[in-house]
């Protein structure tokens, strides 16, 4: 069914079933953002000997996340006299809105995926490039010291990362020779896993998507002992909860891009083809998802400096020599066999 | 006709030139930005609707994310007190309304004499596949002078922010 | 003619996926509204600076070397642009294609080597 609605001329109707579809993601994505934030503050606190939430909703405070929601929802709205108003409003969807576009061009499984398009991973990269602005203006808007310094190192950050990030994926596109994330999965059908292919782009994805996501050890957007709380200072309630569920969808989209680009996506191992693709895809995207939070319970966060040297001294040579090395790699086993 | 292609290139735009507007009347030079913003990725909307996606994308990348975060810090660089422009004499906007009068005209007669042949694309298949064949193949020399651009916009800048650092250091 | 279907019903989708981006935090911040109080006082309504009274304007001018990160980040952004329809097309274009962009990327090697001997890339 799916595939003639596709393959029809595109109307109101289209645009009615679409979004019905849209709205279920959503939901599943609230709800993996809920949980998301559960098993973090559940790892961490196994990670670092605590119990974790262990109230609301029995022994794992199953409903400890949706009470949190509750109370940002009932808190009252203040927006400060001397915040420039209209951009303090349209600051977090700037923020949130790039975070969920994203996602619609993710395959989860070789069935489930929304939009099928053919720049499919350029469009995540550019898409969530948004979301920077949505920082600055954030940080702006707010008329305050900490959060104009905290809008302006999250930027300053999320550019000098998203260079290697960019490069680094050259490498998985000159081996598949498409853009689109369901030719990317069949490239890896084919070969093996690009994480044993292209083992230097993996590891330099995965430092730069850490910066790009603002997560520990690049979250010196939110150092509290400096920044307070970065350029959210003045958000509160819901509008600050805005950012924070941008964070995580983010979280959620930059799992699911690596588990396609570097663990094959919903292709099983061997042997084991017989369960379904959604359940490998689910395995590999939470194993992902506790890689990112393990990261937080290990290591300290860097210095300003440090992070952006880091950036553009190491990560940007190292991801320009993969494309080249990989490149050239072709050609030679090309020449051999 | 009224398709849905049409609506859609209405709406979008509709969506431009409003921020193209709101962009020359806001007096906060933050508002301007983010009227910019709109317009940007509108115009990626109208290269959607054109069937250039790659164009699109690459328009949302670098406009929209990159070319308004510089304009940002260059914002953020500047001391802003708000002071408005004196408006200029009532004989320079009367100077500045024929000229655009006359811009417009050159332009209406240019589009509506213009002769595009209708062609077949198949442009919204491979169409990053089919850039890079000719980008690569036929226009060679414009690419290669290309990155020559960008060396010397990189060490131009370089060269201008740096004697301005060393000023301010003397200051300091 | 079924392909450009196919290639519109796909934008159409990401449309929508901006509307519910756009629609969710207008929703959501509108039933707030509903729900939470409002007690307005002056104190709540003044910028936060760790419990003092704001002074001076916070829009405080920053320093030139987040201009030039800025600066290189559009040029190796454009030029990773550059290098995407490469990597796409690589298989159909041969050898010749990355002597080209061998040339090409020296080039930019030098911007990136001119600004770290330059201690542009040092961030105090």
């Amino acid at each position: 069914m799916m595939e003639e609605l596709l393959h029809s001329s595109p109307g109101l109707v289209n645009f009615g079933i679409f979004f019905l579809l849209g709205t279920v993601l959503l939901l599943v994505v609230l709800g993996f953002v809920t949980y998301a934030i559960l098993a973090e503050r559940k790892v961490l606190g196994f990670m670092q000997n605590r119990m974790g939430p262990n109230q609301l909703g029995g022994k794992w405070g199953l409903l400890q996340t949706a009470a949190d929601v509750l109370k940002l929802l009932l808190k009252e709205d203040t927006i400060p006299k001397l915040a420039d108003k209209p951009l303090f409003i349209i600051a977090p969807v700037i923020a949130f809105a790039p975070s969920f576009m994203v996602l619609a061009t993710i395959p989860f499984t070789d069935k489930l995926q929304f939009a099928d398009i053919g720049v499919g991973l350029l469009y995540y990269i550019a898409i969530s490039g948004l979301t920077t602005i949505g920082a600055v203006t954030a940080g702006w808007a707010s008329n305050n010291k900490y959060a104009l310094l905290g809008g302006m190192r999250a930027a300053a950050q999320m550019i000098s990362y998203e260079i290697p990030l960019v490069m680094s994926v050259l490498g998985i596109i000159l081996l598949s020779g498409s853009l689109n994330l369901n030719d990317i999965v069949a490239a890896q059908a084919d070969t093996a896993w690009f994480i044993f292919l292209q083992p230097v782009a993996f590891f330099v994805f995965l430092i730069a998507a850490t910066a790009e996501l603002t997560r520990v050890p690049f979250d010196l957007v939110e150092a509290e002992s400096e920044l307070i709380a970065g350029f959210h200072v003045e958000y509160s309630g819901f509008r600050w909860a805005f950012f924070m569920l941008s964070e995580y969808v983010y979280l959620f989209a930059m799992s699911a891009l690596v588990t396609i680009l570097f663990f094959g996506g919903w292709l099983p191992l061997p042997f084991l083809g017989f369960i379904p693709g959604a359940i490998w895809f689910a395995l590999k995207f939470s194993m992902v998802v506790f890689i990112f939070i393990w990261f937080r319970a290990t290591f300290p966060r860097l210095r300003a400096d440090h992070l952006m040297e880091f950036g553009w001294k190491v990560l940007v040579p190292i991801a320009l020599a993969n494309i080249f090395l990989t490149a050239l790699g072709k050609e030679l086993f090309e020449y051999f066999f | 006709m009224m398709s849905g292609e049409f609506i859609a290139f209405m709406g979008i735009a509709l969506v431009a030139v409003i921020g193209g507007v709101l962009l020359l009347n806001l007096s906060n030079v933050m508002h301007m930005m983010v009227a910019l913003v709109f317009t940007f990725v509108s115009i990626a909307g109208i290269y959607v609707l054109l069937s250039a996606e790659f164009v699109a994308a690459v328009q949302i990348l670098i406009y929209a994310g990159a070319i308004t975060i510089i304009m940002l810090f260059g914002i953020m660089l500047t001391r802003h007190e708000d002071t408005s422009e004196a408006p200029g004499s009532s004989w320079r906007k009367f100077a500045v309304f024929l000229g655009v009068l006359g811009f417009a005209a050159v332009l209406y007669f240019g589009i509506y004499n213009l002769d595009l042949p209708q062609m077949e694309n198949t442009l919204h298949e491979k169409n990053t596949m089919q850039i890079g064949e000719a980008l690569y193949s036929k226009f060679v020399i414009p690419f290669e002078l290309t990155s020559v651009l960008l060396l010397v916009a990189l060490i131009g800048s370089i060269m201008l922010a740096k004697k301005d650092d060393e000023k301010e250091g003397d200051k300091e | 003619m079924e392909l450009l279907n196919l290639y519109q019903n796909n934008y159409l989708i990401v449309f929508v996926f901006l509307c519910l981006g756009v629609i969710l935090p207008v929703v959501a911040l509108f039933l707030g509204k509903l729900l939470r109080p409002y007690k307005p006082s002056e104190a709540k309504y003044t910028t936060y600076e760790s419990g003092i009274e704001p002074f001076h304007d916070s829009r405080v001018q920053f320093n030139v070397r987040y201009y030039i990160f800025a600066l290189m980040f559009v040029i190796f952004d454009v030029e990773t642009v550059f290098l995407y329809p490469w990597a796409v097309a690589y298989d159909n274009l041969g050898i010749f294609a990355l002597i080209e962009m061998t040339i090409f990327v020296f080039m930019l090697i030098i911007g990136l080597v001119y600004a770290w001997k330059k201690k542009v890339l040092k961030w105090i």
